[in-house]
């Protein structure tokens, strides 16, 4: 246990000390705040105020609060996968400058090499999103503060879950990868595209039903549409005490993905969470498979 | 003398390239063994294969009675290796890379801190304990790279090409410190290396060529095989043409001859052209350039 504990320590070290880790780690979050800071916050918002029928006033506040916890959960979405990616970066660096081979030639085993990685990405993930999810909240909080106390706990659980979605999709992609340019390669393709395809940069309910219907297979929509869910949930309550009408509000969660649909059926909030867990379970498990067919060869 | 390493019959191949091609020798304990080839020449994959890091196609291979591929964690604990460029965390301090390192071979707390302070006299980078690695020189990394070989004070100490690169002074201060370990602890020493002077020290060497053995011998019985004898006369005595080649340097004039027996004969039957002479032995250099026809910065020597 103390190898394993060393190891991650070394881990978090090696990638809070390495600025081109950290800062590649970073880009993505704040390229978002720097968007949404100069102009999507201002699209959304007049998207809001033109979609409300005529004569129909509402507090600005409530529309701010709903384009901030979309804002929010954008970032948290996209940050929770493409920071781990970054993180777990070192599982290849280890191996394209050589230091894999003076961790293997000790007596430590593969598998606790293997956990300390896996391990210490999602550790130090943890510590980039939940500053995320700590900026994002006090954000929140200046635009528009309808979230619960249960709200703020189950978008924590979220972002837990998202960060090992990340942390062990990350773990399989790059246990097959041994360069920096292959690294590149797959950092640049994951934080141009995971955005999109989750639902962050752009609503899935804008996209045509068959590209819908293939993103609805993949676990990191569900991941985005608790976090909306979680972070709007008290803007909808509140839209609804102050005569927005169901039909309305429907209509808004639909839009923006609070509401997702597998094959004509609405997926809820706990088979939300149970796809979540599922994907982190299986790609977990993936990882530990890898180790066990590839075992002894990938020592080179 | 109990073996520490043996091998035999040794294969691998990556891809159509034949890395290992039939590789048989043994190291015996507490002596330098000297492992000799050009670049390329399967020095690198053998230490990879012996250290348990990659697979063998074909062969035996035994390191302290154990195999590499199944018994990796008994060699683990036994070996130390001093990599040809340095693997530790370049961004991390010294102090850093060695603890996360002693404490892969269980040494922590009281243990390391005392581990640590014994090699950092030994080694002499007491002031360089809170330097971050990578700003280090050339030559202060490579001594911590020894000191993380030892932290675990091995049985087997693996040097591929320890000290290339280095100043002389730096070379001299690795080799005091490893030398004194051999006789204190009676460590076994296995070495690559591209100077010559350090593999004449040697108690054994192996000469590989294109993964094969194409010389062994102690340094020796090589040069004695290989490298000839060289009768050096000064003054400036004109001598005849005795059939050997002659080589005019700045106050002597040096013959190449094929063994000492022939510079024997040589001063025997013409004891009036020597008077101040000197018999040298033909030196490693001579030896790997007559056994592989390459000089060992991997150029073709013939």
């Amino acid at each position: 246990m103390k190898r394993f504990f060393e190891l991650t320590r070394r881990d978090l070290k090696v990638f809070f000390k390495d600025k081109g880790l950290f800062i590649s780690a970073m880009i993505t979050p704040i390229l978002l705040l720097v968007l949404y800071a100069t102009f999507l916050a201002r699209v959304y918002k007049d998207s809001f105020f033109a979609a409300l029928p005529d004569g129909f006033t509402v507090d600005p506040k409530i529309i701010d609060a709903t384009v901030a916890g979309q804002l929010i959960s954008s970032l948290l979405a996209v940050s929770c996968v493409t920071v781990s990616f970054c993180a777990n970066l070192l599982m290849i660096s280890d191996k394209a400058n050589g230091s894999i081979r003076d961790l293997t030639i000790t007596p430590v085993k593969r598998s606790t090499l293997a956990g300390a990685y896996y391990f210490a990405s999602a550790a130090s993930t943890l510590i980039v999103t939940f500053a995320a999810l700590a900026f994002g909240l006090g954000y929140i909080a200046t635009q528009g503060w309808y979230l619960a106390a249960s709200d703020v706990f189950l978008v924590i659980l979220d972002v837990f879950l998202l960060t090992l979605f990340g942390t062990a999709l990350s773990s399989c992609l790059h246990f097959f990868l041994s360069t920096n340019g292959q690294a590149s390669a797959v950092g640049t393709v994951v934080s141009a595209g995971y955005g999109f395809i989750c639902g962050a940069y752009m609503p899935i309910s804008n996209f045509g039903a068959g590209l819908r219907r293939v993103l609805s297979f993949l676990p990191g929509t569900y991941g985005t549409s608790l976090l909306k869910n979680h972070l709007l949930g008290g803007v909808f309550d509140e839209m609804s005490a102050v005569g927005f009408t169901d039909e309305a509000i429907t209509g808004i969660r639909e839009s923006i993905d609070c509401r997702l649909f597998f094959y004509g059926r609405e997926v809820t909030e706990p088979a939300m969470f149970a796809i979540l867990l599922g994907a982190v379970l299986f790609f977990t498990g993936l990882f530990v498979l890898f180790h066990v067919v590839f075992k002894g060869e990938k020592a080179k | 003398m109990e073996n520490v390493i043996e091998i035999r019959d040794l294969y691998k191949s990556f891809g159509t390239v034949r890395a290992v091609d039939g590789l048989s020798f043994r190291v015996k304990s507490g002596e330098l063994f000297a492992f000799l080839g050009v670049n390329g020449a399967g020095k690198s994959t053998t230490i990879s294969i012996l250290s348990g890091q990659l697979k063998k196609d074909a062969g035996e291979v035994s390191v302290f009675g154990h195999d590499p591929a199944r018994e990796k964690a008994a060699i683990a604990r036994r070996i130390g290796v001093v990599f040809q460029t340095s693997a530790l965390d370049q961004m991390l301090t010294v102090r850093d890379n060695l603890r996360s390192r002693a404490a892969l071979y269980g040494i922590t707390g009281e243990a390391f801190v005392k581990r640590l302070s014994e090699l950092s006299e030994l080694l002499s980078f007491t002031d360089l304990l809170d330097r971050t690695l990578g700003k280090l020189s050339g030559g202060q990394r490579r001594r911590i790279d020894v000191a993380r070989a030892l932290l675990h004070s091995p049985d087997l100490l693996i040097l591929d090409e320890p000290t290339t690169g280095l100043d002389p002074q730096t070379r001299r201060q690795l080799w005091n410190v490893v030398n004194d370990l051999r006789k204190k602890t009676e460590m076994t020493v296995f070495l690559t290396t591209h100077y010559m002077e350090e593999a004449a020290d040697a108690d054994y060497i192996v000469i590989l060529d294109a993964g094969k053995i194409a010389a062994e011998g102690t340094p020796l019985e090589l040069k004695n095989r290989y490298a000839g004898d060289y009768l050096t006369v000064y003054g400036d005595a004109e001598l005849p043409d005795f059939g050997y080649p002659v080589e005019k340097i700045r106050d002597a004039v040096r013959i190449t001859l094929p063994d000492t027996g022939a510079a024997t004969e040589l001063i025997l039957s013409h004891p009036e052209l020597f008077r101040d002479y000197e018999i040298t032995k033909g030196k490693m250099d001579d030896v790997f350039l007559s056994v592989t026809g390459k000089d060992l910065t991997g150029g073709d020597g013939r």
